[in-house]
């Protein structure tokens, strides 16, 4: 209990819940978070023979059999205890934007729909995230719409399954409770041999416009042609809310 | 019908002072041997143990900084993901823990005895339905719901009784209901479906279980034992020292379960491909047992799984989001490591039939009917 609170605290002290939870949930986090370190005090000086932690498990009764299987349990329990205290908070990473089939969800995620992007002016397209501009490609792959849209997306590099040599995704994560939800949401981009100078998980600022996408393999009706790719800082906030 | 030692546990007003350890674990012997005058307040046990807690976390902030200077963790991907993951669901989780535990003090040491149950019809069936509407007033989400459910049933409630507000409660709950809401509108009947539903699926728990001859038989032992713990009218507790008593008790019979829970609900999350359940979304009977699969992996809390699967109702049928919305909130692995703690795995294997059979039921129902 305590190594989890003591977690939570330290990674709200560093402002890195957000890698796990949406805002929306911190204040109500850390108010229990305090909450419980009174409890872990007064029961250190309340009760005599208070057991000091609660994570090891010593309480769970051992039968026969199960005894291996219950020391198993605790060992992970508690590995998982120490691994959130002692490894640095990260976000997921393009293992599991692959695994959860990038914008296979994206339809009601966007707030852009085409007729508000049509009265809009020119300037506006330059703060679309990957989220509006996915839900935009949802919405319809006629080029003549996307005339004259300049797109600057920033988000990490996952590979397209289908054509990983020449198209990526700047993809980025869309959390709707917690780290458990993220849905992976991009825009496809067009860049031959994009693997010699940059990285899967790498975090990039892409500008460009979307054009007719050349890949033979991909099933992408468009894509962006970049006139620059820029490595950035991955942003204190990596997940879209 | 109703248990056998309903108020025993109960301590009487209590005097304030000796903050007598009630027998947490008839195993361990030795802290009962020990007359009670006689042990001082702060024993050498105690300051060692604590010691230890308070060395081995800053033992491991120490390690943090050291692994944040040197760039990062070269885990493989995958199983840092799987940290993340877990991490992510304890996090989220944990707070609703905390409320669960404190509202189940609440109502075991601070509610006057019998609150609860003077105003309840004496019926089982009116009385179980009454306690299927109590999410309404206890807004705690599903794994804050155990530490409550085990209060109540401290408290006297009969264990199906519990069953029926366990399952009721993520559902029943003003949060629920408005994300719900903000989620779906009435599109589909599914509010509408997933708020009757889940009353109907609660009192039916409750009713299959009431028959069972040995409510006792449902609890695990070690939790059946605390039940029985007769009260020490010799040494009462003060109503602090039992709270704290409480809050240390519950939390380290919740917290591993959570921890375990957690860690599988990870790990198959890693490695069980999203597409294979995405794929099955247009069949009226696949869908839903896919969306139940889906609910029962992923773990997500009852009071935000409507924002969860409102991307997939495009290409869900309605009948599958509202199984999903049924079974999700009551069954999933993370509930079934935590309600592992106070029900046998019978129990819950059968939990988990009827709970599965039921919302499957109506979810097809809404599919040929919507």
């Amino acid at each position: 209990m305590s190594l989890a609170v003591t977690a939570t605290l330290w990674l709200a002290i560093a402002g890195e819940l957000v890698l796990y939870i949406h805002p929306r949930y911190i204040v109500f986090t850390i108010t229990m978070a305090v909450l419980a370190v009174g409890f872990v005090v007064a029961s250190a000086c309340v009760r005599p023979h208070a057991s000091h932690d609660s994570d090891e498990g010593a309480d769970v009764p051992i039968g026969r059999w199960p005894k291996l299987l219950t020391l198993t349990a605790v060992g992970l329990a508690t590995a998982l205890a120490v691994s959130m205290v002692a490894l640095p908070a990260t976000t997921l990473t393009s293992a599991t934007a692959q695994q959860r089939d990038i914008n296979s969800t994206v339809l009601d995620l966007g707030t852009t729909d085409i007729a508000s992007v049509t009265a809009g002016s020119a300037g506006a397209f330059e703060t679309f995230s990957v989220v509006d501009w996915a839900s935009l490609l949802r919405q319809t792959s006629d080029l003549s719409f996307f005339a004259n849209k300049p797109v600057v997306v920033s988000g990490f590099i996952t590979a397209d399954p289908e054509d990983p040599e020449n198209l990526f995704y700047v993809a980025r994560f869309v959390v709707t409770c917690c780290a458990v939800d993220a849905q992976p949401v991009g825009v496809p981009v067009y860049a031959p041999n994009w693997s010699s100078n940059l990285k899967i998980d790498d975090w990039v600022e892409v500008r460009g416009e979307f054009a007719t996408n050349p890949s033979q393999l991909s099933s992408q009706p468009l894509a962006v042609d970049p006139s620059d790719i820029t490595p950035i800082e991955q942003p204190r906030e990596p997940y879209l809310f | 019908m109703v248990m056998q030692t309903p108020e025993v546990t109960t301590t009487p007003e209590g005097t304030p002072g000796s903050g007598r350890r009630r027998g947490r674990e008839p195993s361990h012997t030795h802290d009962h041997d020990e007359p009670e005058s006689n042990r001082p307040r702060f024993s050498r046990r105690r300051i060692v143990w604590l010691a230890i807690g308070v060395l081995g976390i800053a033992g491991l902030l120490l390690a943090r900084t050291i692994v944040d200077g040197t760039g990062g963790s070269n885990l493989p991907l995958e199983v840092q993901d799987t940290l993340t993951l877990s991490i992510s669901i304890i996090i989220q989780s944990l707070p609703f823990v905390v409320l669960g535990i404190v509202l189940s003090i609440v109502v075991q040491v601070w509610l006057p005895d019998g609150f609860l149950m003077r105003y309840l019809p004496t019926t089982p069936v009116l009385r179980r339905f009454c306690i299927s509407l109590f999410g309404i007033a206890l807004p705690v989400c599903e794994c804050g719901n155990v530490p409550l459910a085990r209060g109540l049933i401290v408290k006297g409630f009969t264990v199906p009784e519990s069953m029926t507000f366990l399952v009721a409660a993520p559902i029943i709950n003003p949060i629920t209901i408005i994300t719900t809401h903000l989620a779906f509108g009435f599109d589909d009947g599914i509010l509408v479906a997933r708020i009757l539903g889940g009353l109907a699926i609660a009192n039916i728990v409750g009713w299959l279980f009431s028959l069972s001859a040995k409510p006792e038989a449902l609890l695990t032992d070690r939790f059946a034992a605390e039940c029985k713990r007769p009260v020490d009218h010799e040494h009462p507790q003060s109503k602090q020292s039992k709270s704290v008593d409480i809050f240390v008790r519950e939390t380290s019979v919740i917290m591993p379960a959570l921890f375990i829970g957690a860690l599988v609900a990870g790990l198959i999350q890693v490695a069980v491909p999203r597409e294979v359940l995405v794929s099955l979304g247009s069949n009226p009977l696949w869908s839903v047992l896919a969306m139940m699969v889906l609910a029962f992996v992923i773990a997500v809390c009852a009071s935000v799984d409507a924002f969860f699967i409102l991307p997939f109702a495009s290409t869900f049928l309605p009948g599958s989001i509202v199984a999903f919305l049924l079974f999700g909130p009551i069954i999933d692995i993370k509930m079934l490591a935590i309600m592992r703690t106070t029900f046998t795995t019978r129990t819950l294997v059968q939990l988990t039939v009827i709970v599965g059979l039921l919302s499957a039921f109506i979810g097809l129902v809404v599919n040929y009917v919507a």
